[in-house]
């Protein structure tokens, strides 16, 4: 067969790269407490244990709260970015642009500790769920501007002015022509920043102040090895969880690349 | 009479520092079907969107219908634009592209309604309606841009290179309905085409333009026959340019020899002949006003023409003649004598 060789080597980086994920749900419904081969026997009591904890209720919470308003920000942004950006020439466009995509590749460690400083020093606001909510839009931004740019990009740029030119105000032309086009584009982009948001430790971890998030909250229970399982349980639910955020996401980008009737170049998945 | 429905008094545009209108003047009557010719590039597209107001004038006043145009946007305006790439509603069906424009007037569902299906039936698309654009062809989607623009009853529609998208043979049926329904509806089209045939068989008037510039504004005939500018006679059509010496009231044409073209001052230029004013003469035939002599260096067959090429004696470069293929009538091998038939009246004088 022609690229075999290409084709195991893919295989086993997926593998190495996937592995310990696919380890997740066998712990979780595994029913030693000690994280170990061979496996005992089958168990759901990690998850019954889950429903029974006053302070994971709690971590849920924050981090919802967090994703929410995290994705509903970072897509509302994103999209004056994106429509911005493509539909429109100004001066320093592309050092603009660039600026707003670099929390793509800084280090989160390093966005964390200066919004630590920022919050704490500079504007001595002290630490809540909003400094995280402030952090995490920040890092989804660039995600959200890269969604919707391609839903923008496969927009003709006339059709807003030809409801300009049936009479529609620029306003009521964007919102009956443009909204309705882009709108797949704006589901992905609100979905893929909620799985970020929902996901992100370091910045939380950095930022949180009484309130954790849920992957902090994880974090916290790594120290008690009889908790491990849980946690797993837990990994479980959130890796579940993401994959069908991410898979409704994609669904709706393809299908806005559809309704335009326009070639797919790439996505996420 | 009614003034012009469109006036442009001394209306430039710069980007930048880049001009892309010099100062045009025009003036376009009521229910005329003028076109804006010229290659790509010579401001065509931003001289139709200053009219239809997506583009603000650097200077100068646009009118329609004799009111000054200045800050008035395009959805005020009594224009509406057919756009290049149609802009057809994509999430919209056929029924509510055409409607689109009534979602502001006040008639009754039933109205608008009926509304559109007039609208759809002018255009051939009776019954589409409920369609999805989306499966549409080009030739359809065409229909409904036009259809969509009708039906606010415009001053003047505006078109961008309607018909560049289509095939030959949709091009040359779109032709002839746009011009029907021009005449049925009585509006003011104004046309942005490169095609110079598509202008000299649809307009009533054509604005050649190059460079951001009008360079001649005329009749298609007019256009035709007497163009202002070798520029513009190189764009309309074929023409064959002969360089020539005018001395007292004559000209020495290379190639043609000497003829009488009285008023025109001491000087040289050249002079313009069209294909079809020249003929490869045939034994037997009559003997026309002036005869020279060549040979045949190219011969292009097209079915119903054929096209020789044919370097005059003393000519350095071969002109082009059309003739057509009649019954009985031998087409000319390359390399053959040809003699060849021209009358001074069909000359046109470029003078340097
Ligand atoms: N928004 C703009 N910014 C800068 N230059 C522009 C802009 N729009 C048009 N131009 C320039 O102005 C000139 C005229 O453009 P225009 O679109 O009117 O040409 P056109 O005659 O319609 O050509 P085509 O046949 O290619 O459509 C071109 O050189 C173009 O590059
Ligand atoms: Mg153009």
């Amino acid at each position: 067969m022609k690229g075999g060789g290409l084709r195991l080597y893919a295989l086993i980086y997926l593998l190495f790269l996937y592995a310990p994920i696919i380890l997740l749900p066998l712990f979780a419904f595994n029913s030693s407490s000690i994280i170990a081969f061979p496996l005992q026997g089958f168990t759901t009591e990690w998850f019954a244990e889950l429903t029974g904890v006053e302070a994971l209720h709690g971590a849920l919470k924050n981090s919802l709260f967090v994703a929410v308003i995290t994705a509903v920000f970072s897509t509302c942004l994103g999209m004056f970015a994106a429509r911005a950006g493509v539909m429109h020439q100004f001066p320093g466009k592309g050092p603009i642009m660039g600026l707003i995509m670099l929390p793509l590749v800084l280090p989160e460690v390093i966005v964390a500790v200066s919004l630590l400083v920022v919050a704490i020093n500079v504007l001595g606001i002290g630490l809540s769920l909003w400094t995280i909510i402030a952090a995490h839009t920040l890092i989804c931004m660039p995600f959200s501007i890269a969604i919707l740019n391609s839903a923008f990009q496969n927009l003709d740029a006339s059709l807003e002015e030809a409801a300009v030119d049936l009479g529609e105000s620029r306003w009521s032309s964007f919102r009956l022509v443009t909204l309705p086009l882009v709108m797949p584009g704006i589901i992905a982009s609100t979905l893929i920043a909620f799985t970020i948001s929902l996901d992100e430790f370091i910045i939380a971890f950095f930022l949180t102040g009484g309130e954790p998030t849920l992957p902090v909250y994880i974090w916290s229970l790594l120290r008690f090895p009889q908790r491990v399982p849980v946690v797993m349980a837990l990994g479980t639910l959130l890796v579940a969880v993401s994959i069908l955020l991410l898979t409704i996401a994609e669904f709706y980008r393809r299908r806005g690349v559809r309704r335009s009737g326009q070639q797919d170049h790439g996505g996420f998945l | 009479m009614s003034g012009p429905i469109i006036s442009l008094t001394g209306v430039t545009k710069h980007y930048g520092s880049f001009q892309a209108l010099q100062p045009t003047d025009l003036d376009i009557q009521s229910g005329e079907f003028f076109s804006l010719l010229g290659p790509s590039g010579c401001g065509k597209t931003t001289l139709l969107r200053t009219i239809a107001g997506f583009e603000t004038p650097s200077g100068g006043v646009v009118r329609i219908d004799g009111a000054d145009m200045a800050g008035v946007p395009p959805n005020r305006r009594p224009t509406n634009l057919v756009f290049q790439s149609y802009a057809i509603f994509p999430h919209l069906s056929v029924a509510e592209n055409v409607g689109f424009g009534l979602r502001r007037s006040t008639q009754s569902k039933a109205e608008k309604a009926a509304a559109v299906e007039e609208a759809l039936g002018m255009v051939g698309l009776e019954g589409y309606g409920p369609r999805p654009t989306h499966a549409m062809s080009g030739g359809q989607r065409q229909r409904v841009a036009l259809a969509r623009a009708l039906i606010l009853k415009p001053k003047v529609l505006l078109l961008d290179e309607p018909l560049s998208a289509l095939d030959k043979k949709l091009r040359e049926q779109m032709q002839g309905e746009l011009r029907r329904l021009q005449r049925q509806v009585g509006i003011t089209f104004i046309l942005v085409t490169h095609d110079q045939e598509e202008a000299l068989i649809m307009s009533d008037r054509i604005a050649v333009m190059f460079e951001g510039q009008i360079a001649q504004l005329a009749t298609p005939e007019a256009l035709y026959r007497q163009p202002d500018t070798r520029q513009v006679a190189d764009f309309i059509g074929v023409m064959n340019f002969l360089p020539a010496q005018f001395v007292d009231g004559s000209a020495e044409i290379a190639g043609l020899g000497r003829v009488d073209l009285p008023d025109n001052e001491d000087g040289s230029g050249v002079v313009g002949l069209r294909p079809e004013t020249l003929q490869v003469l045939y034994d037997g035939a009559d003997a026309p006003a002036r005869i020279a002599e060549g040979d045949v260096v190219e011969v292009t067959y097209y079915g119903d023409m054929t096209y020789y090429d044919v370097r005059f004696d003393g000519a350095d470069k071969p002109v082009t003649i059309s003739m057509k293929n009649l019954a009985g009538r031998a087409v000319l091998e390359r390399g053959a004598r040809a003699r060849v038939g021209w009358d001074p009246r069909a000359l046109v004088v470029f003078r340097d």
